[in-house]
């Protein structure tokens, strides 16, 4: 058995063990301005996935952070030239409406989660096709500088996207640690029903899970747009599953009830340098996606606790 | 006598409980053996010791002459021993035929299809056999809870033509869901099947043991503690065996029993629910430890839930501390001061993952918040000091409560209630699983409350429990309240009186 | 809601039917032949990769590698039939291959599933990327085209005026049907999703069940991904884009709980016919292409919160 420590730490340990063997081969990869390029790149796939670890905590899951990001970097690239700055709470708040229906169809209606935002992805969808008319939409040189700055710029030798995801990462870790929210979150994905007989109004805490996860990838969609200088309804796709599997391999439980926004942090740069640690090392492009796909199997079947669960399904 | 199914100085431990000690009981051919205990006497275990669930720690488990080391229930219905499942193991999306004939699907193939026909028309031979009229094709849940129960025992019979030995069933209180006219059918069928078969029947009814027994077990604290045949049983006898002691007024800490307060602090008036129960009232005092008993189905597990807030009630009112309260939800009834220790810690009371701590103020609502976040001094030191008033053993409180023993789970759960300052506490069988000496410790916890002015509501596990603790006793019957007794120190009612009431 | 109770089953019925008499009032093109061989031939994949899915969901377990199965087995068939990217020229015998590559790669599923304890979710997950991933590295990005004649009519010849596509989808219905009804991994699959505690005590062989679960899974997306080779006359990695979620969504409109036990693969049939209709319908009825995707959100909330019964279930995740 491994020591607990060990064992709570393994992402860290098998994120630095990475790091190492990446720049045994090839010693540009430990380079401060190659680390931090490659943090930054990293920055947009764990905003996407940090608020959706929440509902993942809570035993849920949320497929619709994708087709929220697309949207929102459509909403922000078209209403920048003509608000402004507001563009971006605007969007961001169109995120977190797409929350809010993920939250009542889930509790209200009852329905899986899983249904449920596949299901509201494709409403999203629908919108950032309405609001593109299907097309990218280009976000000027001008108005980028002036109003999206704060998330791809520099700031001296760091990245802004950086700062976004650490600004993000400490916030919700505070909410997560400091809050009785976080706490339900928590007791919610661990046993739902003695949550519900202490009075505490779990569905009201899962809704706001479902926000926080909509709102994030609200943010990656405009962190997204910011970079690529445009918004396009297709965007983040191929960004879900990567989202997913960076909450996993950051060893947050896919049946809830055990996890943090920080593992997730450490999930997604292990992604990161697993990716561009092979690009490194000369795997071929086309053969990376095989790697990733056993790392991901192999890294739940080191992590997770399976004396918690009676069946696994 | 032959015995088909002997235990043999059986024993078996589970961390800090030995469940079984020393344990010899045996079952001759096409008798009917009588097993009963109280909550907690080692009836179960050694039930799932017989069927394979439980393997013995020590002993030996012999089935039709062969000493045997039973790896699962099916390794067990291979040896001709069937188990009627007192929590139903009929799956409802499966048809009756496939209920009975399930894993056993291998006589019905035909180039290795299930030949539904024949499989339905065996179903309907061992379906006559307890004389249930049913399509074998129906699923099964459109049943009836009884209906399910004789397709269970049928399923057991199914073995009789099947296997070379003798065929053993087990009956694990059968009656408990049953209408009298159906338990009277199971009777007679008992009859019948003694026949065919062996029947080890497991009921704390003792009017019903004595009824359908040839020989009858009493056990108690894991013992087998008294023998005899069924004609030579005497009820009172019997019972004297089950309980062990004479009624001791300390056990149940009578001394610290009070009268209770004149303040009404929940009053129930005409209380309702379709199918559980009907125009239930009656009124909790501050300090007074209101008991109420009666069978399964008599409504008080429904009575105690819809004041738990979690199933609402349909028509009734609920006064709390002289407000009318609407409680249709468990914030509800938290936010009036009713707290509730569930009957299943681990689905409704304790949460694995939080720490003690955390199960703690789980319903303290804003206590332990400054400013928004959480006070984790403030919370420490109440945790600590209710860790220490209720003698809870844990390594510290920042232990998950998923890792403790079922009594101190269950002490962490009353510290949650008592920290969110809960005026009434409904209490949902409190000592059910947990050991004997964590019994007495919440029985203390218990007079505690009572003596703080908390109204205490209790659903005991046993009628000596309920007797002992209660200051007054309701006893429920059918839904309704058939009858009320003072229980002041000194002039407690008999159990008879009450099983009365409740039968 | 006691009285809708138990017509409940019947909701995904009722939800084609009136889809259907929607589109027909508005557009009665819809209700001609051409237009139905259409739909049926839309139908015809979506239909095929569902019949495996239905399985692994009535045991309450959950396959997200049908995109990579298909895309896997549809570049290896491309591969094997006269192609121009290799020289082999194996006709149909191609097709045992796709199928025992799917059903090598279900086993897989199932065995590290089974063995690791690891939830499917992520087993099929990470397998469906790595099988994605195997055929882009096969590959190069390179896109390969069939032109084996004959074996593209696997798909597009036609019996009857009927494509046969669609007679191979209704062979695949009925094996399905079969194995679901008269043998006893499915009825086994039932008693899992059920109660898989009880199911293991009287004696069903859990592991077992789910291992060849997930292997018939596995043969049923190779088929379809030897379809889609041949309706596509193609193969390369991204063709099955799309795959995993219509066929999610077919089974559950089709009244089959993620929760396991309930439902079958007829419901799958009808959940398929809803999805395939609607799109056809959406079409038919002009209804821009931009806003199809969430009329389709929207109506598969309203079908399932008609067809599932949550009563049973105390939280829902």
């Amino acid at each position: 058995m491994m020591p607990a420590v060990v064992k709570d730490q393994l992402p860290l340990i098998v994120l630095l063990l990475l790091v190492l063997v990446v720049s045994s081969i090839d010693s540009g990869f430990m380079a401060p301005g190659n680390l931090l390029v490659v943090t930054a790149d990293t920055m947009t796939l764990f905003l996407m996935a940090a608020g959706a670890t929440f509902v993942i905590m809570t035993g849920g899951i949320d497929l619709s952070i994708q087709a929220v990001a697309s949207m929102t970097s459509c909403i922000v690239a078209a209403l920048l030239p003509k608000l402004g700055f507001t563009a971006v709470p605007i969007t961001l708040l169109a995120g977190a409406v797409f929350g809010v229906m993920n939250g009542l169809v889930t509790t209200k209606l009852r329905i899986p989660s899983f249904v449920a935002t596949l299901a509201v992805s494709g409403v999203a969808t629908s919108v950032a096709f309405l609001v593109s008319d299907a097309r990218s939409v280009l976000i000027a040189a001008a108005d980028r500088d002036a109003y999206l700055a704060w998330a791809v710029g520099d700031l001296g030798p760091l990245q802004n996207e950086i700062l976004v995801g650490l600004v993000v990462l400490i916030g919700l870790t505070l909410l997560y640690q400091f809050t009785t929210f976080g706490r339900f979150i928590r007791a919610i994905g661990s046993q739902e029903q003695a949550v519900i007989a202490s009075g505490i109004h779990a569905d009201r805490i899962k809704i706001l899970a479902f926000i926080l996860s909509g709102t994030m990838a609200g943010l990656a969609g405009v962190v997204m747009a910011g970079r690529l200088g445009s918004g396009s309804p297709t965007l983040a796709n191929e960004f879900l599953l990567p989202a997913i599997a960076c909450i996993i391999v950051g060893g947050t439980a896919i049946t809830g009830g055990v996890g943090s926004v920080w593992r997730t942090f450490i999930g997604a740069l292990i992604i990161a340098v697993v990716r561009i640690g092979m690009t490194f090392i000369g795997v071929s492009v086309f053969a990376q996606q095989i790697v990733f796909g056993l790392i991901l199997v192999a890294a739940v079947a080191i992590t997770m606790d399976r004396s918690k669960v009676a069946t696994v399904k | 006598m032959t015995a088909v199914l002997e235990v043999r100085g059986g024993s078996k431990s589970f961390p800090g409980v030995k469940a079984m000690d020393d344990v010899t009981v045996q079952i001759g051919r096409n008798e009917v053996v009588g097993l009963i205990g109280e909550n907690g006497a080692g009836k179960s275990t050694l039930l799932k010791v017989i069927t394979g669930i439980y393997q013995l720690d020590e002993g030996e488990l012999i089935v039709n002459g062969q000493q045997l080391a039973l790896a699962s229930p099916r390794d067990a219905f291979d040896h001709g021993v069937a188990m009627v499942f007192q929590e139903q193991s009929v799956l409802s999306t499966l048809s009756i035929a496939e209920n009975i004939f399930l894993g056993r699907e291998q006589e019905f193939l035909r180039f290795g299809l299930i030949d539904k026909k024949r499989m339905n028309s065996a179903a309907r031979d061992e379906l006559a056999k307890v004389r249930l009229d049913l399509d074998p094709a129906k699923r099964t849940a459109d049943l009836t809870f009884a209906e399910r129960q004789m397709v269970e025992i049928a399923k057991a019979l199914s073995l009789d033509s099947r296997i070379d030995g003798e065929v053993i069933i087990l009956l694990d209180e059968p009656t408990s869901v049953l209408e009298q006219r159906e338990i009277d059918i199971l009777f007679e069928i008992i009859e019948d099947l003694k026949q065919r078969a062996s029947i080890l029947f497991i009921s704390h009814r003792l009017d019903e043991v004595l009824a359908v027994s040839d020989r009858v077990y009493v056990m108690r604290d894991g013992k087998v503690v008294h023998e005899v045949k069924a004609d030579a049983a005497e009820l009172h006898d019997l019972h004297q065996h089950m309980v062990g002691r004479q009624l001791d007024h300390r056990y149940y800490r009578e001394q610290r029993q009070r009268t209770a307060g004149e303040r009404v602090i929940l009053e129930v008036g005409g209380l309702g629910k379709e199918g559980q129960f009907d125009d239930v009232s009656f009124q909790l005092h501050e300090g007074e430890i209101l008991g109420i008993a009666g069978v399964v189905g008599s409504g008080r597990e429904a009575l105690a839930r819809c004041l738990a807030g979690l199933e609402p009630a349909d028509h009734g009112e609920i006064t709390v501390d002289n407000q009318p309260t609407r409680i249709s939800a468990p914030y509800q009834a938290v936010g009036a001061g009713i707290g509730f220790v569930p009957s299943e810690r681990k689905v409704e009371g304790i949460v694995a993952a939080l720490d003690v701590a955390e199960n703690m103020s789980l319903a303290a609502k804003g206590r332990f918040l400054r400013r928004g976040l959480i006070d984790f001094a403030a919370e420490r030191e109440t945790a600590m000091a209710w860790v220490d008033r209720l003698g809870i053993k844990t390594p510290s409180i920042r232990t998950p409560g998923g890792s403790l023993s079922g009594g101190n789970q269950q002490k962490v759960v009353l510290a949650k209630w008592r920290i969110a300052d809960s005026g009434v506490m409904i209490l949902d069988h409190p000592t059910r699983g947990i050991d004997v000496g964590a019994k007495e410790e919440v029985y203390e916890l218990i007079r505690d409350m009572a003596e703080e002015g908390l109204g205490v509501l209790l659903l005991a596990d046993t009628l000596e429990e309920v007797i002992g603790l209660s200051s007054r006793i309701l006893v429920m019957k059918d839904g309704r309240v058939s009858k009320a007794f003072e229980a002041p120190v000194g002039g407690k009612p008999e159990q008879v009186d009450l099983i009365e009431a409740m039968v | 809601m006691r009285g809708w109770g138990r017509y409940r089953s019947l909701a995904p019925v009722l939800v084609l039917v009136l889809l259907c008499l929607i589109i027909a009032s508005i557009n009665s093109n819809f209700l001609s032949v051409s237009n139905f061989i259409r739909l049926l031939s839309a139908a015809a994949i979506p239909m095929v990769l569902v019949m495996g899915a239905t399985f692994v969901i009535l045991m309450g377990s959950i396959d997200l590698s049908v995109e990579g199965v298909v895309a896997l087995t549809a570049v290896a068939v491309s591969m094997l039939v006269a192609n121009d990217f290799t020289s082999l020229d194996l006709g149909f015998l191609s097709l045992p291959v796709a199928l025992f590559v799917g059903g090598l790669i279900g086993f897989a599923n199932g065995l590290i599933h089974v063995r690791l304890q690891i939830p499917s979710f992520m087993t099929t997950l990470g397998i469906g990327f790595a099988c994605v991933g195997i055929a882009t590295a096969i590959l190069g990005g390179y896109t390969v085209r069939i032109s084996d004649r004959g074996f593209r009519d696997l798909t597009l010849g036609r019996v009857l005026g009927v494509p046969f596509s669609v007679w191979t989808a209704a062979l695949a219905v009925l094996i399905a049907w079969v194995i679901q009804e008269r043998t006893r991994i499915g009825r086994w699959v039932y008693a899992i999703g059920t109660d898989e505690v009880t199911a293991r005590q009287v004696g069903v062989p859990v592991e077992r069940t789910r291992l060849w679960v997930f292997t018939i899974a596995g043969v049923f997306y190779g088929l379809g991904g030897a379809m889609s080779a041949a309706q596509l006359g193609q193969g390369h990695a991204l063709l099955s884009q799309g795959r995993l979620f219509t066929t999610i969504t077919a089974v559950v409109v089709g009244g089959t709980a993620l929760s396991g036990g309930v439902g079958s693969v007829l419901n799958s049939v009808i959940g398929v016919l809803i999805v395939v209709v609607l799109t056809n319908g959406m079409v038919l009825m002009g209804i821009p292409p931009f806003v199809q995707l969430g009329v389709q959100g929207v109506l598969i909330i309203i079908a399932v919160a008609l067809a599932l019964d949550r009563t049973r279930l105390a939280v829902v995740k």
